[in-house]
């Protein structure tokens, strides 16, 4: 029992600090990205990469967080020139690209068999230890840091800016300040922060393979970020805990549903997933720990 | 002059909106704009701000040549601009909004943000008094600390002025200023324009309350249909037959 809480815990922190990133772009500044995975999937097979050819954990960790804010750099440009929706049409398409370059640019990536065997976070970073509760300590360690720059970020003239954005970015320009110096700031940071995800990810599941990184799990950021409460940063907290209760909950549901074979059981877990969802917008329509839109 | 536009035409695709436009603003002085609906006076603002760009003319901003800048570069040499229908930062309350508003503000940059927290913070601290100026200047102590979306039409326009205020421009537009405005609020309105043109602060402003704007200004220009049809003293230019056939159509 003790083991698969924390299995559950490593999943909802990996999915938290995807939240908080995701929170800094939309929540706070208005940037919709749809392409979330992208950068996952960039920190992931960075890290798969780096240390399945004897590279440590500690050059991984920073190549995928630094790897995959480098990469979030041209897609961030766009959103000179991009209004909301067509942001987000973007980043999806973006990310679904990279997707298939991984699949393609099989000489480096191996393609749809994926990479196998990566070390865990003790062998990663040679301690003797056990890795479980490694990864888990510095997960947490991650995302205090996390929970603590952002707030930091969006509690100051800079935050201010970038919410000042969210609402009106021609009145911003008005105002003499360029609101893209600010949007490619916080994308670059969100994807960060997601990249950092990513490396544990490939650290805790050992074998990554292109079907992992589906927009699929960008939607269940959103689903976290929505949650708790969109422009809050403990909401984000709040919700990609709920959202991993809900993901695993779901899996019970199979014991009041007898007769469900195991495939259709992944779409009766989608739909529980979306039912509790809608419940939730309806019944708190402000997420669990308030919602800018709300206030 | 502090603001000169001359002979600016703008379009959208093959509708002239503005033609061959000339107009300027001396230092110190409120000059009005008139028209009916349709005019091309927004847009003529839009240009003078650089978010649209005109197909011909120049725009000087005290004797610099400012016709091929973007908004953001217009307005920090020093063109402050109210919208039409106001575009407060919703989500943030009334001090945040002139926070905000603030050029050049250290803790925007994320480097010393996290590496000078302390200047930073008396940074932060100074504007938090001139804001606090700033709003019992325009009366909106009351509601100081109100998310901006909630406020009335009225309220809102004063919160705009403010927000432009706190890039201290040398010349201001105001886009229908009392438009929404209850007559109350009219008055007060129009006395901080005043007090701040006695400061030394420029206006240009886009106004349908004629005996509002006729007893704010001094000269007075009128469009109609994309062009100038008359400029003067707002009295004369009142009596003009030519406006007068443009705002009532002929009828009268």
């Amino acid at each position: 029992m003790t083991a698969y809480l924390i299995a559950m815990a490593i999943v909802a922190l990996i999915y938290m600090l995807l939240t908080i990133g995701l929170n800094l772009q939309y929540g706070y500044t208005g940037l919709a990205n749809f392409g979330h995975v992208g950068s996952f999937a960039i920190g992931a097979y960075i890290t798969a990469l780096i240390t399945t050819n004897g590279g440590f954990a500690y050059v991984s960790l920073p190549a995928s967080v630094l790897g995959a804010a480098l990469v979030a750099w041209p897609v961030a440009l766009l959103s000179k020139r991009l209004r909301t929706d067509y942001f987000a049409i973007a980043t999806l398409a973006a990310s679904e690209t990279l997707r298939l370059a991984i699949i393609e640019e099989d000489w480096i990536t191996n393609g749809v068999h994926g990479i196998t065997s990566i070390p865990n976070m003790s062998v990663a970073l040679g301690l003797d230890v056990d890795p479980n509760i490694l990864i888990l300590t510095l997960l947490i360690a991650a995302n205090l840091l996390a929970v603590a720059l952002i707030t930091r970020m969006v509690k100051s003239p800079f935050g201010r800016t970038i919410e000042a954005i969210r609402d009106d970015e021609d009145a911003v320009r008005a105002l003499g300040k360029e609101p893209a110096t600010f949007k490619v700031k916080v994308f670059v940071i969100g994807a960060g922060l997601a990249g950092l995800a990513g490396a544990f990810y490939a650290h805790y599941f050992s074998y990554i393979s292109p079907e992992q990184f589906l927009p699929l799990i960008t939607f269940y950021v959103w689903m976290a970020m929505i949650l708790g409460g969109t422009g809050s940063i403990l909401g984000a907290v709040a919700g990609s805990l709920v959202l991993v209760l809900f993901l695993e909950g779901s899996r019970f549901v199979r014991d009041i549903l007898p007769g469900v074979t195991e495939v259709e059981m992944a779409s009766v877990r989608l739909f529980v997933v979306g039912m509790a969802l809608v419940l939730l917008t309806l019944l708190r329509p402000q997420g669990l720990m308030g919602d800018f839109r709300k206030r | 002059m502090i603001l000169s536009l001359s002979h600016v035409a703008f379009a959208f695709g093959d509708f002239r909106v503005l033609d061959d436009v000339s107009l300027d603003v001396p230092p110190k002085e409120i000059v009005g704009l008139i028209g009916p609906n349709g005019a091309g006076k927004s847009t003529l603002f839009a240009v003078t701000s650089g978010f649209e760009k005109p197909l011909a003319g120049t725009i000087m901003l005290d004797g610099r040549d400012i016709t091929h800048d973007g908004p953001v570069a217009r307005a920090r040499a020093g063109l402050g601009r109210t919208f039409q229908v106001p575009r407060e930062f919703r989500h943030l309350t009334v001090r945040e909004n002139l926070l905000a508003a603030a050029p050049n503000q250290t803790g925007e940059n994320l480097l010393p943000l996290f590496l000078s927290p302390r200047r930073v913070r008396e940074e932060e601290r100074a504007l938090r008094e001139k804001v606090a100026d700033l709003i019992a200047f325009l009366n909106l102590t009351a509601v100081k600390d109100t998310p901006s979306g909630s406020l009335s039409g009225g309220q809102k326009k004063l919160l705009e002025l403010g927000r432009v205020l706190m890039g201290d421009p040398k010349v201001i537009l105001l886009d229908e200023p009392f438009a929404g405005v209850n007559p109350v609020l009219i008055d007060s309105l129009v006395d901080r324009i005043r007090e701040l043109n006695a400061q030394g602060y420029s206006f240009l402003v886009i106004e349908h309350n004629l005996r509002a704007l006729s007893d704010l200004c001094s000269t007075m220009h009128v469009m109609d249909r994309g062009a100038m049809i008359a400029s003067g003293a707002p009295s004369a230019v009142l009596d003009d037959p030519k406006v007068q056939e443009a705002y009532m159509g002929g009828v009268l």
